[in-house]
């Protein structure tokens, strides 16, 4: 038992601490490390963690066992799709200056100021009951710890601790959330507390599990022994089977589907963002958070059915087992965890749901009345903040109000489970809107309004219990309709209320989003708007839609109003300055422009707000079929994506096809090795195998004549000759080969003098075949830097082949020097057959005989030309054939003509 | 691109796996004690730390900006 004023005491001193760290780090310019940090931003999502987690889910485990789980693992699940889902509500919302989940879902259908009220309407009636919950849970904790009445809300009013505590939480909330007005809604000193408020309810939990584990029982083992002792306690976790079955499928698809769509959570998660980064570390260390506070809520459970058995409210044994224990400290400490839940979640709900409030209603509703004159008033940010403060007073007043009029018998996690059904409802909307191009306002609006009727139908009204007429109507159905009784609609029985409640407002709320969608007739601009919001990748630079211009002036002192003079015009200078605007003499504002100024304006007084004000001002042009067409075409940033990549596989495959043709070209290398390897092969073989063949003929027959003795051996000379000549070669090709492009030896060389001992020495050959050599040499310096004989030798092979070209009768060759500007030719003319031009690029590879294809072998090796090619090329020269005049092949060789300095 | 689809298909696949892990039928295979600890209360923990464990694998890995890459 302890006193109330101490009590009193240290909960205020706890609160104006936290406001204390609030006010510090925003006062640093909320600049500092901590705000700001990813762990900051995880931390501050554990706002989920409501008194609900703190005291309501122990109450459950202590009844139901272990279906407290399913609001923690729905999140988990939820997080897992963070970097698609989340990620995406992100980047739309940073793009869109969004500062609400109304605000965001009134923006993906056409900037609609109804459907943002309907939202706000719905988020505002359908949050009454969670904090409700929290005014209670503090109100119990207090009494438990005080040894008061045990009931809040059956004292007259003046000694209601609920009341106290709601007016204490007002106040706070008004000093974080609504000190002053900030751009983006950012509330870096709130996130900050928030966080050490998370940091406590982890703590705070957890030092009671370790006080109840190992302080009043020795150890887990000790605990869960001695719970299965008991049967009327071990049933809680020796479940018969199929114990969990609908309702807790419900639950984790109702949690998922709350930690997007809870204002608070919305506000934490989206709008108090400050790097997107930050996601990555919390789609993994919030669940992570959510495992831990819970580590310890069971076992708290089953030692509060053991050592507690007469308690009739076990949402408060976090508080009670500390006292069983005489731990007045830890039942303090554990009291502040309770409290830091439900403060927190007061505090950020009520700042998300004013803001919505005066956003989405208030001020549209107030500037649509002309006679108040609004749009005329010079500064409207007092105005906004007491229409936030009053927002958050009534919220918390209904709050207060409604949990006197509930029934106190109902748990607190049933209380929160109601709220979690009707923010459930903007989840179709929001997903929907999100990745679905075809939902469409007038869907939104049939979805959400049918699955809010349906909520409010079967959760709301049935959970007046204590009104006499409420439940007749549970029990008998409105006018004793039995087919519309509110926790078995249409005769659906079997599940609990909740449950109940979820399947049909959202089967309800889906189907009239999807039908009402589909057979209605979308706008090109409502199509074109919509894919703003599914296929853009990065929102920010999406196109501009609505056709707007208006008077620059106009927009600055609208946006003056509501940001002050200063802040307004620097805004403006940086925009301007990155659009290459001179912020002095633009006068007429384009469409990007106004839209600028609509967001900047939406970021301190909403989307919708912002929508009417600019509204009034600028001149709308109605929107051109190649406009909507264009838009959807830029937006369509997949199709560019595939485009790139189509290109990407372009360039892969002419790659792949120059991969193709190198393999190609090796392997016909290695062909030609072959061959090569064939060739040589061969030509070595002949030669020795006839070499030998005589030897041994010579060596068995000593009685041989003189006459044929002395041929045998001419042959065997013959033979080794050419065998000389072929390995020669083989090893001049590969020496020219190694010595690569240097010539051996550079002189000055006489083209001529080569010509004629080329001729000469070929001459005997020419005549021997009875094929006639023209010689013909120009007059003039042709003098080249190079290898005289190397290029002699060229020379004879190339009129060698000539020779072995030209038909048997009537040859005729033609050995020429002339010289081509700057450069000196010689060409060979034969009159044979001609080489086919498919094969003059061939002709110089080694080995390349084209007598094959011509049906006869020709004698030679195949080398020739060859090596013709290389020593041509070593000179710096080329070489390549044509056709020569009257049939046959040309040959032809071009040198630079070396400059010779003239004699003087 | 490619990099990116493939890190989303799996976000979604560690969502499937929890959403069947987590749920019935699977959950009410899962009853008595083991060791004296309850067996429901093993199994959740653990199948919840496990998913938690791969979410953080995925997500830290791929956070950082791969080569070629630029960074968010």
């Amino acid at each position: 038992m302890m006193s109330q004023p101490l009590i009193l005491g240290v909960g205020i001193a706890y609160l104006l601490l936290l406001f204390a760290i609030a006010w510090l780090v925003e006062r640093r310019g909320g600049i500092g490390k901590l705000s700001g940090s990813s762990l900051v931003y995880t931390l501050s999502l554990a706002v989920y963690c409501s008194s609900w987690t703190f005291n309501g889910g122990v109450g459950r485990a202590a009844l139901n066992g272990f279906d407290f789980l399913p609001i923690y693992l729905g999140p988990t699940l939820a997080f897992c799709l963070g970097p698609i889902v989340i990620r995406r509500m992100l980047r739309i919302s940073k793009a869109n200056q969004i500062t609400s989940i109304a605000d965001l879902i009134g923006a993906r259908f056409g900037r609609s100021g109804g459907i943002a009220a309907l939202v706000t309407v719905i988020a505002v009636v359908g949050l009454v009951p969670y904090i409700a919950l929290q005014l209670r849970s503090i109100a119990q904790g207090y009494a438990t710890l005080t040894a008061t009445s045990p009931a809040p809300g059956s004292q007259p009013l003046p000694y209601d601790s609920a009341l106290w505590a709601a007016a204490i939480l007002t106040v706070f909330a008004m000093l974080f959330g609504s000190r002053s007005i900030h751009p983006g809604e950012h509330h870096p000193g709130m996130m900050v507390a928030i966080a050490a408020e998370s940091i406590l309810k982890l703590l705070s939990l957890t030092v009671i599990g370790v006080f109840v584990v190992y302080g009043l029982f020795h150890g887990f083992g000790d605990l869960f022994g001695r719970a299965a002792a008991v049967p009327d306690v071990a049933q809680v976790f020796a479940q018969p089977p199929d114990r969990y079955g609908f309702s807790w499928i419900a639950m984790t698809v109702l949690a998922m589907l709350a930690t997007l769509c809870l204002p608070r959570q919305f506000q934490v998660t989206v709008v108090e963002n400050v790097d997107e980064r930050h996601l990555d570390r919390a789609i993994w260390q919030f669940p992570l958070y959510l495992l831990l506070i819970n580590l310890f809520v069971l076992p708290i459970a089953l030692a509060g059915r053991l050592l507690l058995p007469g308690n009739d409210n076990p949402d408060n044994m976090v508080l009670a087992l500390p006292l069983l224990g005489h731990q007045p400290v830890l039942a303090l400490v554990a009291f502040l965890g309770g409290v830091s839940a439900a403060a927190s979640m007061v505090v950020v709900e009520t700042t998300a749901l004013s803001i919505m409030v005066c956003n989405d209603v208030v001020m549209p509703a107030l500037l649509r009345i002309r006679s108040l004159g609004l749009s005329e008033r010079s500064d409207l940010t007092r105005l906004l903040l007491w229409i936030r403060r009053g927002a958050m007073a009534v919220v918390i007043a209904l709050g207060y109000l409604y949990m006197r009029h509930d029934s106190s018998e109902v748990a607190l996690v049933s209380i929160g489970l109601m709220s979690f059904v009707a923010v459930a409802q903007f989840a179709p909307a929001l997903l929907g809107g999100l990745f679905w191009r075809g939902a469409t306002k007038a869907g939104a609006i049939a979805g959400i309004s049918l699955g809010f009727t349906v909520w409010c139908y079967t959760l709301l009204i049935p959970s007046f219990t204590h009104e006499r007429l409420v439940a007749q109507f549970i029990i008998d159905g409105p006018l004793g309709i039995g087919l519309l009784r509110p926790y078995a609609l249409f005769g659906l029985t079997g599940l609990d209320p909740v449950t109940h409640s979820a399947f049909w407002s959202l089967l309800v709320n889906v189907g009239a989003l999807l039908v009402v969608s589909m057979l209605e007739q979308q706008r090109p601009v409502d199509r074109a708007h919509a894919a703003l919001f599914v296929d853009a990748d990065n929102p920010a630079d999406a196109a501009q839609i609505w056709r707007r211009t208006a008077l620059i002036p106009d927009l600055n002192s609208l946006a003056s109003r509501f940001l002050g003079r200063a802040r307004t015009q620097a805004a403006f200078a940086s925009w301007a300055r990155g659009r290459g605007l001179d912020p002095a003499t633009a006068v007429r504002a384009d469409a990007e422009t106004v839209l600028f100024y609509e967001r900047l304006l939406g970021s301190v007084i909403g989307a919708a707000s912002a929508r009417v004000l600019v509204g009034a001002i600028v001149e709308e042009e109605p929107l051109g079929v190649e406009e909507v067409m264009r838009i959807l075409d830029e937006t369509s940033r997949v199709i560019e994506a595939n485009q790139r990549l189509e290109d990407k596989s372009r360039a892969l495959e002419a790659a792949s096809a120059e991969l193709k043709r190198a393999n190609a070209r090796l392997t016909e290398l290695d062909r030609l090795k072959d061959d090569f390897v064939a060739t040589v092969n061969h030509e070595l073989r002949t030669p020795l195998a006839s070499i030998r063949a005589f030897s041994e003929i010579l060596r068995d027959h000593p009685r041989l004549g003189d006459a044929e003795r002395l041929e045998f051996l001419a042959i065997i000379i013959a033979e080794s000759e050419r065998l000389t000549r072929l390995i020669g070669q083989l090893l001049h090709l590969s020496k020219i080969e190694a010595s690569g492009t240097i010539p051996a030896q550079s002189a000055l060389v006489d083209l001529a003098a080569v010509v004629r001992e080329s001729s000469a020495a070929m001459r005997q050959v020419f005549a021997g075949a009875d094929v006639s050599l023209d010689v013909d040499i120009a007059d003039g310096e042709a003098r080249v830097m190079g290898d005289h004989d190397r290029l002699v030798q060229v020379l004879i092979n190339l009129l060698g082949n000539a020779v072995k070209f030209s038909p048997r009768q009537g040859g005729r060759a033609e050995l020429s020097l002339r010289r081509r500007g700057d450069e000196v030719e010689l060409a060979v003319a034969d009159n044979g057959p001609g080489i086919p031009p498919a094969d003059r690029a061939v002709v110089f590879d080694r080995f390349r005989q084209l007598g094959d294809s011509m049906g006869e072998r020709p004698e030679g090796v195949g080398l020739g030309l060859a090596i013709s090619q290389k020593i041509v090329e070593q000179h710096g020269g080329r070489i390549w054939v044509e056709d020569a005049e009257g049939g046959g092949a040309v040959f032809k060789i071009r040198l630079a003509a070396a400059r010779v300095p003239e004699p003087a | 691109m490619l990099r990116r689809t493939a890190r989303r298909d799996r976000f979604i696949g560690l969502f499937v796996i929890g959403a069947i892990l987590f749920n019935p039928p699977i959950l009410n295979l899962f009853g008595g004690t083991v060791f004296g600890w309850p067996t429901l209360f093993v199994y959740l923990f653990g199948a919840w730390a496990l998913i938690i464990l791969a979410v953080a694998l995925l997500s830290e890995k791929s956070s950082r900006p791969g080569p070629g890459e630029k960074a968010p």
